[in-house]
């Protein structure tokens, strides 16, 4: 019954995120129809309303709002997401072929980014004043990196230089080395800043000094009771992270010349191709759902005081 | 838990922090130059005593810009956490306080305002709006909120379960006291270090955005712009990318550690 | 089969070293032990919506997989392409196209007439390309097969120009049979036509892969070698940033890239063979509000022309490979260009300022003139990073500076691509100078551009909002003349016109630079739009 209910409100939640986006395309100042005219031949004035009628007549511009809404919404049930004003393919097509790269840089980015925090932690938490200093400033350091300052300084040092890795890199393996690092390593210094933090006062409480006393080895009491607790704040900024992630991820596909969803939005928005976007918000908002689904399990996991009150 | 003594390091952060805040007020100060002098005959000159930044393809002065770029950029950083700040204070401790409906009902708030990839948030406001500093700080703003709003709450709620909440209750304090000393300083107390990290990450983020065309309008130097602007020179004019990049991060990592050091302030008083 | 090879080699030394062209032609480099087969990587900038419409981004890549009736040489004149000949009729309302014989489009259906005129039917009544379309109405009437090899092209009006303007990539010639029977995706994504390339394949986000099309027999009379594409293959990968862009061309992950970025464009002169096309049709130049706000008085419009050295200005911001155009009207590389009507308005700050005495605007106490109470505000509209790079956008700040010292408030305004071709500044009370381009390879541009708005036949194009029926008068007759330097004198006197009315103001002319890896050998720009053309193109040793 309550994972009914969670479904339930996860699509109530996807739903309420279409609509939002729907409508706010709707504010952007301009008219659409004009916008998709100026696009296809690429000049921008303005066109008379006898130039405009194939368009409005194919894409419903002129319906009235409601009709438009319904006809969207309904749409999403048949798992239809529309077409794209700009590409002229079904917007799923669009969205389909471009979503697998941005993922995969996504999350592997937050991956690595969690290894690397976690190590920093780990090895340099609270082991003398010139470790933990170090450790600290590397992760003030690097969580202040602008993306694409790290990306265009890591591209021009490690593939232009170096040649250690291809400039253009599509979606290959090794190509995605330079972009995974680019969005991670500013990530792990924040991730790492916040549990630093929270380890370190975890270290201090009485629970520790009591499984030292019990003879348990300093790494042991880091790793299986500190951590637990340290790492509560940087699961929750996770949820958080994927979406800068994705923003990183535009800019890191730009400088990279890599395909993904990131570019597809910035065009989209640009032209105001609303399938589009509502088509990527939706999908973006099913991974968070999911995702959410996951930081619930995680904090019951790594924290049994909370799952009580669940 | 032992109180840290000022370290060379904070004194540097704290020079640093200082440094940014004149040129932000006045920047007039630190620098006889105009923003936007230009001078077309000391165009793309490397870093020299008369010009520690160099200049750029106009002949202005980079360190020049990057001095009036601060009260942009540390005011789009500032500004920008503290409406994700108080954003965030009030849904997060709205729900991990009430609980019942009012949690559910923010909690799913937060669920559609995660839906949103931060950046289509942005984008859209800016669509709408028009690219200006403004719109940047609410943009940033709005888009960082609901994480730590997600990260009040859920310090809230560890908070109220640990056991010294009910031993002061029990020792006979009354709910707002409890609430006052106990439970907001210990909710509170990571944020600080987020929020000041966040400053650092919120001045990152403006100038992502002007990486995408639609940060501040020109001849503005806000440091995004200045990036944005230096990137295609990366391998002819170094210094037009690589400075204003040192900038940011030692500002970002000043405010970090000033950021840090009143955390431990914070801690202290409440243990 | 190796000799004819040679022999065509050799000739097309002979023509590669004679066509070099004042401004900024085809470079082809003959010579060096050519190979056969191999791939092209080539990195352009900007991803098409569709392979093939109105864009100019759309005409580079269409060119590959689809033929033009005709061909624009380097020296100006129109050349057979899949027409192999043509006549006017005396009235000059009738052009007769002889088909060359035997071509196919490859899908296996021929070329011939039916199917010329079933485009332009395509392009002029059924949107299939609204610039093709409004680049020759209204004088375009019909196009008609008179039998299986001649198509009529009939007009409402004589139009001397026409044979320049179907020379575009806007103008190819499409499979009929293929459009009508697959779905508007396919059509989008793989047109088919009869050129020296296929579409194989497109990887949205990444490139368009190009294949040879061995069975082609209809290059144009400007081709450097008679024959299908020597290499298999063309990877045309859209690659935005131009230091990745460029910086692959030195680790050999790509043999040619487009729009070198002006800063490396003398490190490109001296490692690669190096391109610049120079676009023909109106420069990127500011259209002046000559309706509403400060610039309704001339001498306020040519005190901003006089006000700021815009020239200076260009050098600087694009390093000196963009040259300055003076002439608002049209660009150096367009036929009937007027050189004298460039010069006018060279810097003058000391005349500028006199002008806004004489029309009335004191300076006030913090430098800006006012009149009536009204500051002399500028709002200079323009679209960043699509129509103006980064590079644009340093020599609009430059402008600003220099415009401020004579008491100009210029307020720069970037544009989101949304915005601009939203209509958000299409109001004559949004903006007061925009600058903006428009690619043509016939003068006849003008009128496009300027023909007066009227309110039942609004002109959208016309972004000065300046009716002057002396002008109109004289490009409609410049328009109808058969003799060519008639007609260029009537241009000319055009471009005076708008320039002694300062109803435009000059600043740069779009450019297309290309660096090309010294191995590839016969990489050439085609005259009218400045498209790259890779089926002359091979690789040495």
């Amino acid at each position: 019954m309550k994972v009914l209910l969670k479904l339930v409100s996860a699509v109530a939640v996807i739903v309420a995120a279409a609509s939002v986006t729907f409508f706010a395309q709707l504010a952007v100042p301009g008219d659409r129809a004009t916008v998709l005219m100026n696009l296809q031949t690429g000049q921008d004035r303005k066109w008379t309303d006898a130039e405009l009628a194939p368009l409005n007549a194919q894409f419903g511009f002129k319906d009235p709002i409601i009709v438009q809404y319904l006809h969207y919404v309904g749409g999403l049930f048949r798992g239809d997401l529309g077409t794209s004003y700009t590409q002229k393919r079904p917007v799923t097509e669009v969205i389909g072929g471009q979503l697998l790269p941005s993922l995969t840089l996504t999350v592997s980015a937050l991956a690595v980014a969690w290894v690397l925090a976690i190590a920093g932690t780990l090895l340099t938490a609270r082991r003398g004043r010139i470790l933990s200093g170090l450790g600290a400033a590397w992760e003030a350091l690097t969580a202040s990196l602008p993306h694409y300052w790290v990306g265009v300084v890591l591209l021009v040092v490690f593939a232009v230089q170096l040649r250690m890795f291809p400039i253009i890199g599509g979606t290959s393996a090794w190509g995605s080395v330079l972009p995974v690092l680019t969005l991670a390593i500013p990530l792990a210094g924040f991730l790492g800043q916040v549990t630093r933090d929270e380890f370190e006062q975890v270290m201090a409480q009485p629970f520790v000094t009591t499984a030292r006393t019990r003879g348990m080895s300093d790494f042991g009491v880091r790793l299986r009771h500190v951590l637990r607790h340290a790492v509560l704040p940087a699961i929750t900024l996770s949820g958080w992270a994927l979406g800068a992630l994705v923003a990183g991820a535009v800019i890191a596909e730009n400088i990279f010349g890599r395909p993904g969803i990131g570019q597809v939005l910035v065009t989209a928005v640009n032209t105001r191709d609303v399938p589009t976007v509502s088509g990527i918000v939706l999908v973006v908002a099913a991974i968070y759902v999911v995702a959410n689904l996951l930081v619930d399990l995680a904090y019951a996991i790594v924290d049994p005081r909370l799952g009580a009150s669940r | 838990m032992t109180r840290r003594l000022p370290s060379a390091g904070t004194l540097v952060a704290l020079l640093v922090v200082v440094l940014i805040a004149i040129a932000a007020l006045t920047p007039g100060l630190l620098t006889g130059r105009g923003p936007t002098e230009i001078d077309l005959h000391a165009t793309l000159l490397a870093p020299s005593w008369a010009h520690p930044f160099g200049t750029d393809d106009a002949g202005r002065d980079l360190l020049t810009r990057v001095i009036y770029g601060a009260r942009q950029s540390m005011g789009i950083g500032l500004g920008a956490t503290g409406v994700a700040f108080a954003i965030a204070l009030v849904l997060g401790f709205a729900a991990g306080l009430a609980g019942g409906v009012v949690d559910t009902a923010i909690t799913r708030v937060l669920e559609v305002a995660f839906a949103f990839p931060a950046l289509l948030l942005a984008l859209l406001v800016i669509s709408v709006r028009g690219p200006s500093v403004a719109t940047v700080i609410a943009a940033v703003g709005i888009g960082s909120a609901p994480g730590y709003a997600r990260m009040v709450r859920g310090q809230v709620l560890a908070v109220r379960q640990a056991g010294y909440i009910e031993a002061a209750a029990a020792l006979g304090h009354s709910r707002l006291a409890v609430v006052r000393r106990h439970l907001f300083p210990n909710a509170v107390r990571p944020l600080v270090a987020v929020a000041t990290l966040g400053v650092g990450q919120s001045v990152v983020w403006a100038s992502g955005l002007s990486f995408l065309g639609l940060g501040v309008a020109p001849p503005d130097s806000e440091w995004g712009a200045l990036l944005d602007a230096g990137r295609v020179h990366i391998t002819t004019s170094w210094w037009l990318e690589i400075l204003p990049g040192v900038v940011i991060v030692l500002v970002a990592l000043a405010v970090t550690t000033l950021g840090r050091n009143l955390q431990h302030l914070l801690g202290g008083a409440a243990r | 089969m190796t000799r004819r090879f040679r022999v065509a080699l050799a000739t097309a030394a002979v023509l590669a070293s004679g066509s070099l062209a004042a401004c900024g032609g085809a470079v082809a480099e003959a010579g060096g032990a050519p190979q056969t087969g191999g791939t092209i990587v080539y990195g352009h900038v900007q991803e098409p919506p569709c392979i093939f419409g109105g864009w100019i981004q759309q005409a580079y890549i269409s060119r590959q997989v689809l033929d033009g009736l005709v061909a624009l040489a380097d020296d100006d004149t129109v050349q057979p392409w899949l027409a192999t000949s043509w006549t006017v009729s005396p009235d000059r309302l009738k052009y007769t196209f002889t088909l060359k014989d035997g071509v196919k489009f490859t899908d296996g259906t021929p070329v011939d007439a039916e199917a010329v005129a079933w485009n332009f039917d395509l392009w002029e009544n059924h949107g299939g390309n609204s610039t093709a379309k409004v680049s020759i109405d209204p004088y375009y009437k019909s196009a008609t097969a008179v039998d299986a090899t001649h198509v009529d092209i009939n007009l409402n009006k004589p139009f001397p120009p026409l044979l320049r303007l179907i020379t575009q990539g806007y103008f190819g010639i499409q499979s009929p049979t293929a459009f009508k029977s697959r779905s508007t995706q396919e059509n989008c994504e793989k047109p088919i036509g009869s050129g020296g390339f296929t579409v194989k394949e497109w990887k949205h986000g990444q490139e368009v892969v190009l294949a040879k099309n061995p069975a082609y027999t209809s290059w144009p009379a400007t081709a450097k070698h008679q024959g299908p594409a020597i290499v298999d293959e063309v990877r045309w990968k859209f690659v935005a940033d131009g230091v990745s862009r460029y910086a692959s061309l030195s680790t050999g992950e790509s043999n040619v890239v487009y729009e070198v970025p002006t800063v490396n464009w003398k490190d490109a002169q001296s490692r690669y063979q190096t391109i610049r096309y120079i676009t023909p049709g109106k420069p990127v130049s500011f259209y002046i509000n000559t309706k509403t706000g400060p610039f309704t008085d001339k001498l306020v419009r040519q005190a901003f022309a006089y006000g700021a050295d815009r020239k200076a200005a260009v050098e600087a911001g694009f390093h000196g490979v963009i040259p300055y155009e003076g002439n608002p009207a049209v660009s150096q590389a367009t036929p009937g260009y007027n050189v004298k009507a460039a010069k006018a308005y060279a810097y003058d700050p000391a005349k500028a300022e006199q002008l806004l005495d004489q029309a009335g605007w004191a300076k006030g106490a913090d430098g800006v003139r006012a009149k009536g109470g009204q500051p002399l505000t500028v709002k200079l509209v323009y679209g960043a990073g699509f129509i103006f790079t980064q590079e644009g956008a340093t020599v609009l700040q430059v402008l600003q500076e220099q415009w401020k010292k004579i008491g100009f408030d210029v307020k720069l305004i970037p544009a989101t691509q949304a915005e601009l071709w939203g209509g958000k500044y299409s109001d004559p009370s949004t903006f007061d100078a925009t600058p903006s381009y428009w690619t043509s390879p016939s003068p006849s541009i003008l009128w496009i551009v300027w023909r007066p708005s009227v309110p039942d036949n609004p002109n959208g194009s016309n972004r000065s909002f300046y009716n002057n029926d002396n002008l109109s008068t004289v490009i409609q007759q410049a328009n109808a003349e058969p003799d060519e330097a008639k007609a260029n004198a009537l241009y000319g006197q055009a471009q005076q016109i708008i320039q002694d009315d300062a109803a435009g103001i000059g600043l740069y002319t779009q450019n297309s630079t290309y660096a090309v890896a010294r191995n590839l050998k016969n990489v050439w720009l085609e005259k009218s739009q400045g498209e790259p053309v890779f089926s002359d193109a091979y690789f040495t040793k």
